[in-house]
């Protein structure tokens, strides 16, 4: 390919599903770069995947369904060439990393797409080396696929998209599934690989705080067509000005502070902090959180005040019981690691808490066991009544051929869905899936506490809001809600305690202000940008800061 | 997991070529296929399982001998409700259908035979699952039939991705309020393979399968372990077709039951399970490297 050829090139391309009225893409003409790197944003149905699939052949060659206009991919015409001729230029990441390892064995994986092409043992041998060592999986080559982390999984399938050194790499939302650090980790391996390969790279993502630092060129894509394209500095701008559902966390603190520009990355929110005399403070260490135990902080300056706690049916004065009791839980698997070592929880009715941590730190099992689905190998378990739990993947509750059949009508008023009574649950959108599921195991009256497992995986930021809504209802009529999560902007949107679990055990305990504010992965990006001032973690509460002059 | 996966060991049957390992299971097949007398089925058993506990895949065996016994029950309760051949009769039933029932002594023999030859393959499949490594026995067969190979691989592959997902299916479905029958989610995870199957294929499709060409042969020399292992083989699969062409360890089920047994069948015996020692005996089996 010649240098100077485009990576992409669209003109006028538009795409309908097969039995679909509507179109999915419409009319979208773009180019993009060699060795750019490139960030598609949007809402959730907007038609970002669709555009991804149509960057490496999959739309239309293997889903079916009719396209208009052009699409050249490092010159190949997307008219005379499937999705496996494509592959030779175009690498393809996709959300879940465990549907697109084909292989049982790491080093076969990342040969599978070089001996497809018929390459000799010893090129292979080479490439697999060297792009073993590019995305730092060389330690794995000899592992086997299902062995591996969710984070480690989606660096060998990255690799394996880059194997033989495409010239466009596509990926859709690679980081959904991963904790804050192996989450900046991938963006930034990315970003090397761009710099140092020359690889473009098209990004699809709902976290465009964690992308936007690293982008060259921000596309937005609002219902299949191109809203915005620009560099990262003016899209914010065009978010910002669009409603802020776009904007990231520091774009819309500056913007609702009245500074300017907007900036990119914390490092840029910071040097314009300095510039303007605002320069940040440091964490507010009045925080109160405790380290393994004790008592729950109390609120910081600005943050959410903490709601009375009380059992909405006991009188003033009585000692309500915990909704959920924990005491020296631990879970030990057979001839494998412990997954929990000795946690004491005590949340009590009413209370909304973010349990947060890596990947691995044991989250998810922690709520597994206060539901009883896994029985702890020692310590005990006190419920004050039935535990609601939405395990991570919403798809496996639903059952049924028909949504009316899963839950009752309330339910589904509940959830949204008045009106999508006949609908396939398999047909619902991602959010729509969610919600649902969340309401058939609601569906079984007053619940003591309420348990979500990552409820946000590849969902945008409205979508975020209504289910931080939908926790404060649960909260608010009695019952303790814990949702295991990785995201930092999210927990500090409807909690009003985090647990931070390190691997095994609780390793700080207390308010979002005084748990997220000091960290850095376990932060919201305001705080990072304010450098913990005053707990703020919101760009509301971080602009009225700002307005206050508090931070100096 | 029922079916076996397989995982990297320190054994003489981890470490010869997926092709000398894949050869010796598929003799052990063989003689499954080849004889019904049951002191060979034993054998051959008893073979399967000396290899794969030498192995260290004794665990993954159990399972596979668990999951085939109800098979192995089955088999041999239903034969006799089919077949009423037999000089022996042990209970005369009534009329079913307008078919009469009566159960033979030699049909529930016949019956126990048959169940034995289901779990002698069971087991030796799972002897194939643990030992033999799916990578590199496509890597063997892509220049025979690579697409065929990949997609065998592959459905071996998604066997525990869709038993991982039956489970999680499980567990959500006893955190509805209400748990559904089981049928119905099992229904629900049958299909959530065919989505889990149309992933897969779409992540082929993006690696290039579609343009796959036939890919260049690769030489590796033999290794000791190669040698013993393939050697192993090899004395199963002679001894067994040399057996059965002698007429050796033949069985009459009906009208009576006539189950061969002597010498021959015995030295038949000792050889199946010389062939499973092979790899293992003396001191030129010993790894000089353990694999990771």
């Amino acid at each position: 390919m010649p240098e100077e050829a485009a990576a992409l090139r669209l003109e006028g391309f538009s795409y309908r599903y097969p039995g679909r009225e509507a179109s999915a893409l419409r009319d979208l003409s773009l180019e993009i770069e060699a060795g750019s790197f490139t960030v598609l944003a949007g809402t959730s149905g907007s038609g970002k995947s669709t555009l991804l699939r149509a960057l490496c052949g999959l739309v239309p060659h293997f889903h079916g369904g009719e396209v208009s206009g052009e699409v050249e991919v490092a010159g190949m015409s997307l008219r005379d060439h499937g999705p496996g001729e494509l592959a030779a230029v175009c690498g393809t990441v996709f959300q879940d990393p465990e549907s697109q390892v084909v292989m049982g064995g790491v080093r076969a994986e990342l040969s599978l797409p070089l001996e497809h092409r018929g390459e000799s043992a010893a090129a292979v041998a080479r490439a697999v080396e060297e792009v073993a060592l590019a995305l730092g999986v060389a330690n794995l080559l000899d592992r086997r696929t299902d062995t591996l982390s969710g984070g480690e999984l989606q660096r060998v399938a990255i690799a394996a998209a880059l194997v033989h050194r495409p010239a466009l790499l596509v990926l859709d939302e690679p980081t959904s599934q991963l904790d804050p650090v192996a989450g900046d980790e991938l963006i930034w391996l990315l970003r090397r690989l761009n710099e140092e390969w020359g690889t473009a790279v098209v990004i699809a993502e709902h976290r465009l705080e964690r992308c936007l630092p690293a982008a060259d060129r921000v596309i937005a894509i609002e219902d299949g067509s191109v809203a915005c394209d620009a560099p990262p500095a003016e899209f914010l701008d065009w978010a910002v000005r669009g409603g802020g559902g776009l904007a990231t966390p520091i774009a819309r603190l500056f913007s609702l502070a009245g500074l300017g520009p907007l900036p990119r990355s914390v490092k840029d929110a910071r040097a314009v902090l300095r510039r303007t005399g605002l320069t940040p403070a440091g964490p507010d260490r009045r925080d109160g959180a405790r380290q393994g135990g004790g008592e729950t902080g109390e609120a910081i300056d600005g943050a959410r005040p903490r709601r009375s706690l009380r059992h909405p049916r006991l009188g003033r004065g009585a000692k309500a019981p915990a909704a959920i009791e924990t005491r020296g839980l631990w879970y030990e698997v057979e001839n494998g690691p412990r997954i929990l070592a000795g946690v004491d929880l005590r949340v009590e009715h009413g209370e909304r808490v973010a349990l947060m941590g890596r990947n691995g730190a044991g989250k998810s099992t922690l709520l597994r066991v206060v539901k009883g689905l896994a029985e702890p190998t020692r310590g005990r378990v006190e419920r004050a009544g039935e535990v609601a739990l939405l395990l991570q993947s919403p798809g496996d509750y639903l059952i049924h051929e028909h949504a009316i059949e899963e839950a009752g009508p309330d339910a589904l008023a509940a959830a949204g869905l008045s009106g999508r009574e006949r609908a396939n649950p398999r047909d619902l959108s991602g959010g729509e899936r969610q919600r649902l599921a969340l309401e058939v195991v609601l569906s079984g009256g007053p619940s003591a506490a309420v348990c979500l497992d990552e409820p946000t995986r590849g969902m945008d930021r409205a979508h975020k809001d209504a289910l931080a809504g939908r926790i404060g209802a649960l909260a608010d009529a009695g019952a303790a809600v814990i949702v295991a999560t990785h995201d930092t902007e999210f927990a500090s949107s409807f909690a009003d305690r985090v647990v931070l679990m390190g691997q095994s055990v609780v390793i700080a305990d207390g308010p979002p202000a005084a748990i997220l504010a000091g960290g850095w992965h376990f932060s919201t990006e305001v705080a990072r940008a304010l450098d913990g001032a005053a707990g703020a973690l919101t760009p509301e509460h971080g602009a009225r800061l700002i307005g206050r002059e508090l931070v100096r | 997991m029922i079916v076996p996966t397989y995982r990297e060991r320190a054994s003489a049957l981890h470490a010869a070529r997926a092709g000398a390992t894949a050869g010796l299971c598929l003799a052990f097949g063989l003689v499954c296929a080849l004889y019904a007398n049951p002191a060979i089925l034993l054998a051959v058993i008893a073979a399967a399982v000396t290899a794969g506990v030498a192995a260290g895949v004794g665990r993954e065996l159990r399972r596979a001998a668990l999951f085939a016994m109800p098979l192995a029950l089955l088999v041999t309760l239903v034969n006799p409700l089919v077949y009423r051949e037999g000089d022996t009769l042990l209970v005369r039933g009534g009329e079913i259908l307008g078919r009469r029932v009566d159960i033979t002594l030699e049909a529930l023999a016949a019956g126990g035979l048959a169940g034995l030859r289901v779990a002698a393959f069971v087991i030796v499949f799972g002897l194939f699952s643990a030992c033999v490594d799916p990578d590199a026995l496509l890597r063997m067969f892509r220049r025979l039939s690579y697409r065929s190979a990949l997609t065998a691989v592959l459905a071996t592959r998604l066997v525990p991705v869709m038993a991982r997902d039956a489970l999680r299916m499980g567990d959500a479905a006893r955190c509805r309020p209400e748990p559904p029958a089981r049928l119905a989610v099992a229904r629900a995870a049958l299909s959530g393979a065919l989505d889990r199957a149309v992933d897969v294929a779409a992540a082929l499709e993006v690696r290039g399968y579609s343009v796959g060409g036939r890919p260049e042969r690769l030489r590796r020399p033999w290794s000791r372990q190669d040698i013993r292992v393939a050697g192993g083989g090899v004395l199963v699969a002679v001894a067994a077709l040399a057996a059965a062409v002698a007429g050796v360890g033949s069985v009459e089920a009906y009208p009576r039951v006539e189950i061969a047994f002597g010498a021959a069948e015995a030295v038949l015996c000792a050889l199946l399970l010389a062939g499973a020692a092979l790899p293992f005996a003396g001191r030129g089996a010993r790894l000089g490297v353990a694999s990771a």
